[in-house]
């Protein structure tokens, strides 16, 4: 008998063989259910890892955002109004993302009282700017709140962080005022205008652009008026209301013995740049830098209508400005020596 | 003739009881098969749920994030201001714990303190959905002026949110 006729005859015993079937079948089934039985569970298992991982991830991209948020929030001032809390502030997105702020909080460390405004909508793009001044500033209700206390605030985020309003360089503003005074005066803004008539009214020519005033150039007829920027910084933060009496006026050193003055009363001028023929007294806010006119030869007091005023001399001439006025309650009087002019003509 | 054979392969009995047994065994094995079949697909189907449950629980717990706006205290009154700044909805106040920072000490515990806007009205679902804010009232609470405390919020879903204030 041959090998291979052996092996096929085995085989075809085997195959005739029924003994052991029944296991082949459960082997195969049971083999086949944990085939199934694992495959799902590890591929559910690892949808549900990666579904949590993808949680982690945005949690982490959320902190990552959170602490890259950086916005400035500075000149902060506070002007406290029958229990209104006024907040003016320059803001600045310096981070790489979008902030949008939702509550302000001011707290006043005078009274320890607090309040808050949570109906902000303001988005900052990065590297925006924002200057909420005048009556766009922001209105928070306090209770007792004065001008001479001491607030603190803070802007929450919609992302939670707090950004603290800085008051720059407040100290030193405040010491200055106690030293020399509480007015200031900007001399990058210091102007003049030429005055013409034009039917009844004075105008100042040019208005509100005007010219450099350092080098006036003197019109043959008319007048001339300066305006000067003036920003209130008292330590107190009271209002200041300038009177009539306030006066612009130069010395020319014409003789040694012999000065010369030329003088400019105070004035107020419309927003047609129209010289009012009576004078209504003006305020500088806390603060707040104010444009104030002087054109007049004679004090706007009593009967006195505006009368245009010219330079009597020409050149060099150191300018004071003599401010009379009040600061709250009380009388208040100022004198700045701020400029020197040239006159030509 | 062929009537007579069939009768004569129904009298062998060794060969009849062997098919038979055959088609029982593999009748039980496949019952059973499909007995541990089901059976394994139920335990595996009640873990998934429980991993699933878990796995939601902490995805959840994750998303929360509150941030404290404005902690004041004041005549036995500590007021906590809050705002959730995280992704997820219904976020809800479960336990609130004072205790001084500096060395831990537990002053007092507040259990589900009641949530209301900050105007006062009161919030109607107890939670803080995403970017909205609210705040509760601890009371009464005796706290020493100028010293630093500690507050710590646990939410429902068990995440934990601390915020340090003097007084």
């Amino acid at each position: 008998m041959s090998t291979h006729s052996s092996l096929r005859k085995d085989l075809r015993k085997l195959i005739a063989n029924t003994k052991g079937f029944s296991s082949v079948i459960g082997t195969t089934f049971m083999v086949l259910v944990m085939l199934v039985l694992a495959t799902s569970i590890f591929l559910w298992t690892l949808s549900q890892n990666t579904e949590y991982f993808q949680s982690v991830k945005e949690k982490n991209q959320l902190e990552v955002d959170r602490l890259n948020e950086k916005l400035s929030a500075e000149n902060v001032n506070y002007t406290a109004s029958d229990d209104v809390v006024s907040v003016e502030v320059d803001l600045k997105n310096e981070g790489p993302l979008s902030v949008h702020l939702t509550t302000l909080w001011v707290l006043d460390t005078t009274i320890r009282k607090y309040g808050f405004n949570d109906t902000l909508n303001i988005n900052l793009q990065p590297g925006e700017k924002l200057s909420i001044k005048g009556t766009e500033a922001i209105k928070v209700v306090i209770e007792n709140a004065d001008n001479t206390h001491v607030f603190s605030s803070w802007f929450i985020t919609t992302r939670g962080n707090a950004v603290p309003l800085e008051k720059e360089g407040g100290l030193i503003v405040a010491q200055v005022s106690a030293g020399i005074g509480s007015i200031a005066m900007d001399f990058n803004r210091f102007k003049y205008y030429n005055v013409s008539k034009v039917g009844s009214s004075y105008i100042l020519n040019n208005y509100p652009q005007g010219s450099a005033g350092y080098v006036v150039i003197q019109p043959a007829s008319g007048g001339i008026a300066f305006q000067v920027a003036l920003t209130n910084y008292d330590p107190s933060k009271r209002n200041i209301t300038l009177y009539s009496g306030s006066v612009l006026f130069t010395i020319f050193p014409v003789m040694p013995q012999q000065p010369r003055g030329s003088m400019w009363y105070i004035v107020n001028v419309n927003a047609n740049g129209v010289i009012s023929n009576t004078y209504t007294p003006v305020n500088l806010t806390y603060g707040i830098e104010t444009s104030v006119f002087f054109a007049s030869a004679v004090e706007l007091k009593g009967s006195n209508t505006f009368t245009p005023a010219l330079a009597s001399y020409s050149g060099t001439a150191p300018v004071n400005l003599a401010l009379i006025g009040s600061l709250g309650n009380d009388y208040y009087g100022q004198n700045i020596p701020f400029v020197s002019i040239y006159i030509q003509g | 003739m062929n009537l007579k054979k069939a009768r004569k392969r129904l009298h062998e009995r060794c060969a009849i009881s062997a098919v038979i047994s055959n088609v029982i065994l593999a009748g039980a094995v496949i019952t059973v098969s499909f007995v541990v079949l089901f059976w394994a697909q139920y335990r595996s189907s009640a873990y998934n749920e429980q991993y699933s449950e878990a796995m939601n629980a902490d995805i959840a717990k994750l998303k929360e994030r509150l941030a404290f706006e404005y902690v004041f205290y004041d005549k036995a009154n500590l007021t906590v201001y809050l705002l959730n700044c995280g992704t997820i909805d219904n976020v809800t106040v479960q336990t609130v714990y004072i205790y001084f920072s500096g060395n831990g000490t537990l002053v007092k515990v507040f259990s589900s303190p009641t949530l209301t806007y900050f105007n006062d009205t009161q919030i109607a679902d107890q939670d803080l959905d995403r970017g909205e804010e609210g705040c509760f009232v601890l009371s009464p609470l005796s706290l020493e002026t100028g010293v630093n405390y500690s507050v710590r919020v646990i939410t429902g879903r068990g995440s934990t949110f601390e915020y340090t204030f003097i007084t």
